[in-house]
């Protein structure tokens, strides 16, 4: 009697985690696409990131292990804006997962409805302007208020795979919202001093984040987006670093340092180097903590 | 009487101080929902102001001023064929066009078109989605054949994504043979400026490409390792080391590639290959077999990625012909023989890198015949879509004259190459 009683104790113990229902995979291909749906997805998801926050994510490599985390995703993110023009297809091609290609529920563009810039007007772009995206600049996530919106996506697309967590979604998605709202008033307050001044940057990365806080962009290290600078288009820099008395260069943790200190050098300008994905450096550990960052630092120069 | 007063005057006046305590929280919260409702709404007003500049600009483009009537034809309403013709654009493929331009310098005198300049390739590449099961690439090769041109289809085929069993991918048409990793790169896409002498000796001039069906599987495995296995039949027109003639017959070739990710920065590779045919005229029972080890080690870190990578890359074939006839009159034998190579590659600036290959190679129908080469050379990536690499070899011949060679190449694309793969 004993025995059988045991017998049932161990198949009803047993029961809950039969019934217990499995995590949805979530792929993204930024590690800051990886922190938001993490937020929304809470114990329901399970994510990974293919590129990492210190790594330039226009130029991340098609290895064949990420077909592999691609082969196992419910739902795979991306950037969209053919920021992950190098290496999606190749990857979802690759992966032999029907569930995750374009046009399917398992696919998702993080970049629907939002506020996009630099969305070229030209009739006709080409690559004597450098590597232009055509559709708009690809690193919207800078902005909070695109932040949201991502969060909003992920959590419909969410509640579209998972129906009976749809509440659950939309509670985690409503506390996002709450704490980026809470944070903006911190962030504004720290920026809000220098409002309207101008800042040097590296690569095109940062009108978003900038435009939302108020400030401006005078120049840029490279000379066209994703081309080298030139010792002649430093030159350039320097002078108008010197006319517009610009006290900031901000700039990316995966690019050569050398120019921007070169630059630093013949003007006085402070070089601040801040990550712009999640991870970019130790202290990054979320979309909140980096974006904590950027603006502490980019306060820190500013006001030095 | 005194004690009672001063006890109502004590409750009264801590009464007033948990009013105030309670009145001081509330303005608190009053104070911090007015700082959350004021940023919602600047953000609110630059979202909008956002909004509008965008309109603002769309308008600006659309009241540019229209040209001078006169030169303006009368215009008629869009026909629909109009619109048509723009809804079909979309469909229309990924087109892309890449030039290969060298200059050949040599000092073997037999070479026809040594110390010249020459437009050795033009590839045209279309590739497009055939419909919600397949993609489709074709790739087009413009040659010159002495003072013409000639046109030619190195790639042609359908890749079929959705196949019924999981894992499983087809690939039907004419493509490049999975065996080993180089035999599958196009001309614009080396490493260097030609092909290793292994390649060429055993595969001919661009490798073996023919018409075929192929199927490859990813094998699951408990270490969610990247373990594919491809298995491909195919025309046996290959004359370097097979028949080279139209038959009955099939080469037939299997591929295992084996991927290790060593951590986040650098990769393993491990392929194994093997390909068998009938190799007479007649395609008889004489046949030659191919067995092909294939291992690449890549280091690229994550922070400095855009400017620092090594790849280590290595190919060993082994090849056993039946029946090869030496010399007129000798008795027909197997010959076995092998070729290898050796590239190592330094990139060690955003745009400059280095490399050195080393190549030994017998010939399929030589096994007492070998060369010996030693190249080295540098590239400098323009851009991601145009590169200039100069390169010299040396190569040490134990059958004929040794040669020294030098290229000068200058590689540029158009439009949408699809990527190749890592």
């Amino acid at each position: 009697m004993k025995k059988i009683v045991c017998i049932i104790g161990l198949m009803l113990f047993f029961l809950p985690c039969s019934y217990a229902q499995e995590k949805i995979n979530i792929l993204t291909t930024t590690s800051d696409l990886k922190s938001i749906a993490e937020f929304i997805g809470g114990d329901k998801v399970k994510v990974d990131s293919l590129a990492r926050g210190c790594q330039d994510p226009h130029f991340v490599e098609a290895k064949p292990s990420f077909m592999i985390k691609a082969k196992n995703a419910d739902l795979f993110i991306r950037v969209g804006l053919e920021l992950e023009i190098g290496y999606e297809e190749l990857i979802i091609d690759g992966s032999r997962n029907p569930k995750i290609r374009i046009g399917q529920p398992g696919h998702l563009d993080a970049s629907e409805g939002v506020l996009l810039l630099e969305v070229p007007s030209a009739v006709k772009i080409d690559r004597s302007m450098g590597d232009v995206h055509p559709m708009g600049n690809p690193h919207y996530w800078l902005d909070p208020l695109n932040a949201k919106i991502i969060a909003s996506n992920i959590a419909n697309r969410l509640g579209e795979i998972s129906p009976q967590n749809k509440d659950y979604f939309r509670e985690n998605l409503a506390e996002f919202n709450r704490k980026i709202d809470k944070k903006m008033i911190e962030w504004q307050e720290k920026l809000n001093p220098f409002k309207g001044q101008e800042i040097a940057i590296y690569h095109r990365s940062w009108p978003y984040f900038v435009n939302r806080f108020g400030l401006g962009i005078a120049c840029e290290l490279e000379p066209k987006p994703g081309i080298p600078p030139s010792p002649g288009h430093l030159k350039e820099v320097i002078n108008i670093i010197k006319q517009k008395n610009i006290k900031v260069i901000l700039m990316e943790v995966f690019y050569d340092e050398k120019p921007a200190r070169f630059v630093s050098e013949q003007t006085g300008v402070k070089v601040v180097i801040v990550p712009n994905s999640v991870g970019g450096t130790k202290e990054a550990q979320d979309y909140f903590s980096l974006m904590d960052m950027i603006v502490d630092r980019l306060a820190q120069g500013l006001s030095s | 009487m005194k004690k009672i007063l001063f006890l109502i005057i004590a409750l009264f006046s801590s009464a007033t101080c948990l009013y105030a305590d309670s009145g001081s929280n509330e303005i608190e919260q009053l104070k911090e929902e007015v700082r959350l409702l004021k940023s919602q709404f600047t953000e609110m007003k630059s979202s909008y102001e956002n909004k509008i500049n965008q309109l603002e600009s769309k308008i600006e483009q659309f009241s540019q001023p229209a040209p001078a009537p006169e030169t303006k034809p009368i215009q008629t309403a869009q026909s629909p064929q109009t619109n048509l013709g723009r809804y079909f654009q979309n469909f229309n493929p990924d087109i892309s066009v890449i030039g290969d331009f060298i200059y050949h310098g040599t000092d073997n005198k037999n070479d026809a078109v040594c110390n010249q300049f020459q437009m050795r390739q033009a590839e045209l590449a279309f590739s497009a989605s055939v419909d919600p099961y397949a993609r489709a690439d074709l790739f087009l090769h413009v040659e010159p054949d002495g003072d013409e041109w000639h046109v030619g289809l190195c790639e042609g085929y359908m890749t079929l994504l959705n196949l019924p069993i999981e894992n499983l991918q087809g690939k039907v048409g004419k493509f490049k043979a999975n065996f080993g990793k180089v035999n599958r790169l196009h001309l614009h896409s080396l490493p260097w400026v030609d092909y290793p002498n292994m390649l060429t000796n055993y595969f001919g001039e661009e490798g073996m490409s023919e018409p075929g069906l192929s199927a490859s599987y990813l094998i699951p495995n408990p270490w969610n390792q990247y373990a594919e296995l491809t298995f491909e039949v195919m025309n046996n027109h290959n004359s370097a080391s097979f028949a080279g003639s139209p038959g009955r017959d099939m080469v037939y070739l299997g591929h295992l590639k084996n991927f290790f990710d060593l951590n986040e920065e650098s990769t393993l590779e491990l392929g194994t290959s093997l390909a068998t045919g009938p190799n007479d005229d007649g395609h008889g029972k004489n046949r030659t077999t191919l067995e092909g080890i294939d291992l690449t080690y890549k280091w690229r870190p994550l922070k400095e990625g855009l400017y620092k990578s090594v790849i280590f890359q290595n190919e060993v074939l082994f090849s056993q012909k039946d029946n090869v006839v030496y010399e007129e009159g000798a008795d027909p034998k197997q010959v076995n023989s092998w070729g290898a190579y050796s590239s190592l590659q330094y990139q060690f600036a955003k745009r400059w890198s280095a490399f050195g290959r080393y190549d030994f190679s017998e010939f399929p129908d030589y096994a007492n015949r070998h060369d010996n080469a030693y190249s080295t050379g540098l590239t400098f990536a323009q851009s991601e879509y145009c590169f200039w690499r100069l390169q010299f070899k040396h190569t040490d011949r134990d059958y004929a004259k040794d040669s020294n060679e030098v290229w000068l190449q200058c590689n540029f694309g158009l439009g949408p190459h699809r990527k190749h793969e890592y």
